[in-house]
């Protein structure tokens, strides 16, 4: 049976993925998935308390409201990522974080 | 509920005077489109106007307390508006010279003010994180404004992604907090804990912990601070002056509600927290200003050593006496007016920056040798702002570090005042390396042939404005404190 820890548990995985992805991965593309990942995991958490926590209604579908608002910012915010990152590739020809070393300190 | 909609026409100015700038942009011939400047800082002024003629007084709570317009809210209102109209100002030559797109640039600009303006009104985490992202977005593209260029770039994707990461972060925090107490409301949460107090769900601690981690990478808070160095000497210097002010003044604004309208009963929980961060921000910015050689750079740390100063009125908002959270309404007041005093010495400092790089074309600090000979005047102000920075008297920095240090001996925290102290002292150390730089060092050979440097009328107003300000606030500051004092008890008697 489904209960709130589940979405909780998973929550947490894909943020602690998300936050490992961010921290490893050498593509600036990769590391932009990865902060999609934490993006969702705070959707999937707030799905699950909307869907499973013992509050009144009009509580509960205030998590449904903010999980609306986090994938229109979150679009837009990856959106001009990706634009930023692509003028990186255009003047570099690389999109690797590791290399991007101009200033150091 | 309260859905005065009338109430949000400052507001609707804004928003009308950033697409007014775009539309002008199209409008205009491409070689006067720089004039656009005059448009924008106008707008803002008005805005500013408009918001002191109909918010002198009220005290009113829209849609239920999403948006809360009261003397807090009008004075940060004011206070970042004419900031940003100032800024437009100060970047007019530099547009004039490095930016293709003036009315983008502009308009992005007042756009991020429109954002400011909402994190310093929200009285809900969500409507203050849309505020805090349109803030956010308008600084990203106006950071790597400079398409071609290689330091903007690396600049606005160290920007981005650490600012995407920290909203993640926030966010997480959010929904934790919302799952813990079922709502979003400062005012609610802060009467959940109240009712909860020395007993409070781990879920919700850990999405306050999320939270503080979040807000820490927007304002630059060490450990969270590593972005602001490079994004700061990779931005246009116009957008690195609005990060280092404007955008960190709005932060504070956000910090300082969220605490005391809804965080204070908790104040055991985190205020050793808060004063740690303070401590570890104090520290390292002061230290690690000491070896930049690039002066865009070194005042990224020295303003995360402000941010320190900040952090240190915000762990003093209260104390605990015999289990009660006792209010220190100084602490905000001191936090505010340690804004203003900063935005004032480091606008000149950045004014001084932008006029130096128009003329010799570098940030680096050997660029600065002799600048007393080269332009009396430049280094006049850069040796006032950087004395206000490092808190010397007769100048506003000291006004407003000795209001922060009252407050926290006030709430008890002696030991993080005497912290505070020895990194200013640290932080006097390479303000007067620069001020011997450029008082006591000769021009370097290689430049002697542009001898003095010319400034034009308008940075010449700025900075003279700005150079009279860090004074009289320092020798005279009992109107701004009486404006701040009414702005923070605002929030506090709402509490």
């Amino acid at each position: 049976m489904l209960e709130l820890v589940h979405f909780q548990v998973l929550s947490a995985a894909l943020f602690s993925l998300g936050i490992f992805g961010v921290l490893a991965r050498r593509s600036a593309v990769m590391v932009l998935i990865s902060i999609e990942l934490m993006l969702n995991a705070v959707n999937v958490n707030l799905v699950g308390i909307a869907a499973f926590s013992d509050r009144a209604a009009d509580v509960r579908v205030f998590g449904q409201i903010l999980v609306v608002f986090i994938i229109t910012i979150a679009a837009a915010e990856i959106g001009l990522a990706l634009a930023i990152v692509l003028r990186v590739f255009r003047n570099r020809g690389s999109a690797n974080v590791d290399e991007l070393n101009v200033m150091k300190w | 509920m309260n859905i005065n909609f009338s109430l949000l026409v400052p507001e609707y100015v804004l928003v009308g005077v950033a697409f007014a700038v775009l539309a002008a942009d199209l409008l205009l011939p491409r070689q006067h489109r720089f004039h656009l400047s005059w448009l924008a800082a106008g707008g803002l002024v008005v805005s500013a106007v408009v918001v002191l003629v109909q918010r002198w007084d009220t005290a009113e709570h829209l849609y239920g307390g999403l948006f809360i317009a009261d003397r807090f809210g009008l004075f940060f209102f004011v206070f970042l508006t004419v900031l940003t109209a100032v800024i437009v100002l100060i970047s007019h030559d530099y547009v004039r010279q490095h930016i293709r797109q003036p009315g983008e640039f502009y308009a992005l600009m007042v756009f991020a003010a429109v954002g400011m303006v909402g994190m310093a009104q929200a009285g809900e985490l969500l409507t203050a994180y849309v505020a805090l992202e349109l803030l956010s977005f308008s600084l990203y593209v106006l950071v790597a404004f400079r398409r071609e260029d290689a330091h903007g770039n690396e600049a606005g994707v160290k920007y981005i992604v650490l600012g995407a990461f920290s909203s993640a972060l926030l966010l997480y925090g959010i929904s934790m907090v919302w799952g813990a107490t079922g709502t979003t409301y400062y005012a609610g949460i802060s009467e959940h804990l109240a009712l909860n107090a020395g007993n409070l769900d781990s879920t919700l601690i850990l999405g306050l912990a999320l939270i503080f981690a979040g807000l820490g990478f927007k304002v630059a808070a060490a450990p969270f601070h590593m972005w602001a160095p490079d994004t700061y000497q990779g931005a246009p210097t116009p957008v690195t002056a609005f990060l280092a002010v404007a955008s960190k003044a709005a932060a504070f604004a956000l910090i300082l509600r969220l605490f005391t309208q809804g965080l204070l009963p908790a104040l055991a929980e985190w205020q050793v927290l808060v004063a740690v961060l303070a401590v570890a921000t104090m520290v390292i910015g002061n230290l690690v200003a000491i070896v930049q050689t690039n002066i865009k750079r070194m005042l990224a740390y020295s303003s995360v050593g402000q941010v320190g100063f900040l952090l240190l009125g915000v762990a003093a908002l209260g104390h605990v006496e015999g289990g009660v959270v006792i209010p220190v309404t100084l602490a905000s007041d001191a936090v505010m007016l340690h804004l203003v005093g900063y935005a004032f010495a480091n606008l000149a400092a950045f004014a001084t920056v932008i006029v130096v790089y128009n003329h010799i074309g570098t940030d680096e600090l050997s660029g600065y040798s002799g600048l007393a000979k080269r332009s009396p005047h430049l280094s006049l102000v850069m040796a006032v702002a950087l004395f206000s920075l490092a808190g010397l008297p007769f100048f506003v920095g000291f006004i407003t570090k000795f209001y922060l240090f009252t407050a926290a001996a006030e709430s008890g925290l002696l030991w993080l005042a005497g912290v505070a102290m020895a990194a200013s002292v640290v932080s006097l150390y390479y303000y007067l390396m620069i001020v011997k730089r450029m008082f006591i060092d000769d021009v370097p050979e290689s430049d002697i042939t542009s001898a003095l440097i010319g400034i034009p009328r308008l940075s010449w107003l700025l900075l003279s404005a700005l150079l009279i300000g860090t004074v009289l606030l320092g020798v005279y500051p009992g109107p701004l404190a009486d404006a701040v004092g009414a702005a923070s008890s605002a929030i506090f008697s709402g509490a």
